[in-house]
């Protein structure tokens, strides 16, 4: 058995039987299942309990008003005006109203004034729907006619053959973004892990025995190896749970009304998982380079320090690059084509999380794939090397941290 | 078994050069004793044998051959800074480092076994190392490093924070690796236990050798004897003062004279010189202690 095997299989074991592993493959399970669940769950029952409006205002108008409204809000009472703005408690009074909106016509038309707990959810939604009858009321075009033709039906079709129609293009997004936060997330958890046990074995003064036993490339090779299988495996375990919370959640709403299925239909994303091949492989190449990017540096950083204390004040920069990855993850979801967002699919340290995105959502020209896995290949290499370097002289440099200029002439020995 | 060789070895960190010439040679078998002050380049030397660090200058060679990776796979070290996995239990942290080094299952804890057994630690194989005593992380420390059963084992200041009791059971194992056939290089600073294990001495100040070879070899090359003669009376202070090159040692809780005489004075005819001046109840010729060829190299290095 070479060195490395031997190295692998502790580092491998010692992980997966860690509390810290056991925890977090627990608690991003449970996380996903509550992400799952709980907008399925919470969205019936905070729609309801914040659409119950009060309509107040010359009795012609609420009538007409509360037909239109119907299709957005309950409205629990009407009254013809309102002695003074209301309060708290006389929405509790009405029906546990979240609004109170009151109607007037003015010389240009419908105005509305809404009394809300939360002022920032009514405006939207109010202009939609009474937009007829501000229509209707400036051309004495009766309400009914104008809300029929105000009603345009718009049928998108996916020229890429890619998606079935608009909510399988919407599921793309959702799932492609699920997988994003989780290479974002076994990133974070596993690289730390390779940190603290770099860290471990400096600050114990391990290094040096295993250091007189073996290179130190091929040790830093096994612990970013072992640190990825199990990253690998507790992926496996969130996307399995994840796909049953989904199945678990559809089949649940399945039976129930339209509002809550709506609000269910996040939640049918995992269960509805369409996910081709090819993207799982894209998944799988993206997350091993990206791994292996980050787990070089990290390791690098944490043979740097003296006391596993120091740990954070070195993860912190290297955190920057992978949240301005999800940031323009986020942005690949809406602009996959963009020339900024292609730009940034190749860059490496990035690209992992934005070319994925890109993947999920549209069809990715296969240079530009293979350009950046070959870019993210080089870069993960390079730092490698680089990392190896600092790792090797790192291990043993015990006292005063290292100022940037020795870690640079170090780099350059 | 195969001969190390340490030609011209030189290490700088920076503007510090922590070891500017050092060559020695350690037979098949032998155990070597490195010695010297805090900072004279022990470490540094041990760490260029075990390919920890690389020299700037100079080469390290086993039978021949630079000591590369296969090579080192058989070598043992144990550092001065003790180094465990706190969390692993004591029986598999033997046996993973019996497995860095080639040691494969089920020999790896079969091994492991036998040396927590010599070592008087098996009732703790179960237990995470951290929670054993320093003397007994130290003795986990040592199955580390001679479970392979290594062809040279590097063992730095391998007898600091043991006690008495501990220390000998060092020593039983470190007899037994030597019956083995295992090479060993050890410095310390408890020099009866490195004059009662070592056939070979090195000593070391300032990054470079001043004194090396067996004991024998190192007191036939001191320039000096002691010679004491009792009683402290004048006349036999007379012919000790006469004689060229002798220097009085004061021995003020001792009623006896001591001197520093030249290595090649004639200690037959300066005893039938004091024997003809007075009484003479004691004349002894003291070969010099490897403490004394230590401090004298030192002082000749300061």
């Amino acid at each position: 058995m070479s060195t490395l095997a031997v190295v692998f299989t502790a580092e491998f074991l010692r992980r997966i039987r860690s509390r810290a592993f056991i925890a977090g493959s627990v608690i991003g399970a449970a996380s996903i299942v509550l992400i799952a669940v709980l907008p399925a769950l919470l969205g019936g029952a905070l729609s309801s309990s914040t659409k119950n409006i009060v309509l107040a205002g010359d009795p012609k108008l609420v009538a007409t008003a509360k037909t239109l409204l119907a299709q957005d809000f309950e409205i629990t009472a009407t009254v013809p005006a309102l002695a003074s703005p209301p309060t708290p408690a006389y929405l509790d009074a009405h029906g546990k109203a979240s609004a109170v909106a009151v109607l007037t016509r003015r010389a240009d038309g419908l105005h509305v004034v809404a009394y809300a707990r939360d002022p920032s959810v009514f405006r939207e939604e109010f202009g939609r729907d009474l937009a007829p009858m501000q229509i209707a009321l400036a051309t004495n075009v009766p309400v009914e006619r104008v809300a029929k033709h105000l009603d345009v039906p718009v049928d998108v079709r996916d020229v890429s053959g890619r998606f079935a129609d608009v909510s399988a293009a919407d599921a793309a997004k959702g799932i492609a973004y699920l997988f994003v936060m989780l290479l974002y997330l076994s990133i974070l958890l596993n690289a730390q892990a390779i940190m603290t046990s770099v860290a471990e074995e400096k600050t114990s003064r391990i290094a040096e025995l295993l250091v007189a036993t073996l290179d130190p490339a091929r040790l830093l090779a096994a612990k970013i190896l072992a640190s990825a299988a199990t990253g690998f495996i507790q992926l496996g375990v969130w996307i399995v749970v994840g796909i049953f919370a989904g199945r678990a959640v559809t089949t649940m709403f399945s039976h129930q009304s339209a509002s809550a299925s709506s609000a269910a239909a996040s939640a049918s994303a995992f269960g509805a998982l369409s996910v081709s091949s090819g993207e799982i492989l894209a998944f799988l190449a993206f997350f091993a380079v990206g791994f292996a990017q980050y787990g070089v540096l990290y390791a690098a950083a944490a043979s740097l320090i003296n006391r596993t204390e120091d740990l954070g004040s070195v993860a912190g920069p290297l955190v920057v690059p992978v949240v301005a990855g999800i940031i323009l993850a986020q942005l690949g979801l809406q602009f996959p084509n963009s020339p900024n967002v292609v730009i940034c699919s190749m860059i490496p340290l990035i690209s992992p999380f934005v070319m994925f995105t890109r993947i999920a959502v549209t069809d990715v020209p296969a240079w530009q794939i293979a350009l950046s896995l070959g870019l993210d290949v080089a870069a993960a290499v390079l730092l490698a090397w680089l990392a190896g370097k600092v790792y090797r002289i790192g291990l043993l440099l015990y006292g005063r941290p290292p100022s940037l200029r020795q870690v640079i002439a170090t780099l350059r020995a | 078994m195969g001969t190390l060789v340490l030609s011209g070895v030189a290490r700088s960190f920076g503007d510090v050069a922590a070891v500017r010439d050092v060559s020695f040679t350690v037979p098949p078998g032998a155990t070597f004793g490195l010695l010297g002050p805090n900072g004279a380049g022990k470490t540094t030397t041990m760490r260029m044998i075990l390919g920890i660090l690389v020299p700037d200058r100079g080469s390290v060679l086993w039978d021949g051959e630079q000591v590369d990776l296969r090579v080192r796979r058989r070598f043992g070290y144990l550092p001065e800074e003790r180094g465990l996995y706190g969390k692993l239990k004591v029986r598999e942290q033997i046996a993973y480092f019996g497995r860095l080094h080639g040691v494969m299952p089920p020999y790896d804890l079969q091994r492991a076994d036998a040396w927590m057994e010599r070592l008087g630690i098996e009732q703790y194989a179960s237990r995470p190392c951290a929670e054993l005593s320093k003397g007994n992380q130290q003795k986990v420390q040592v199955a580390c490093a001679a479970l392979h059963r290594p062809d040279l084992l590097v063992l730095d200041e391998p007898f600091s924070g043991l006690d008495p009791e501990n220390a000998e059971v060092l020593l039983e194992s470190l007899r037994l690796l030597q019956k083995y056939g295992t090479s060993l290089i050890l410095s310390s600073h408890q020099m009866w236990q490195i004059e009662d294990l070592c056939d070979m001495f090195c000593v070391i100040a300032n990054g470079e050798v001043r004194a090396g070879g067996t004991l024998a070899e190192l007191r036939s090359a001191w320039p000096t004897r002691i010679v004491q003669v009792e009683p402290a009376a004048d006349p036999l202070r007379g012919v000790l003062d006469a004689l060229p090159g002798a220097r009085r040692i004061p021995e003020p809780d001792r009623p006896l004279l001591a001197y520093e005489i030249p290595a090649d004075a004639d200690s037959a005819s300066l005893l039938r010189r004091l024997v003809a001046a007075g009484d003479v109840t004691r004349f002894e010729r003291v070969e010099p202690s490897l403490e004394d060829i230590y401090l004298r190299a030192i002082g000749a290095a300061a």
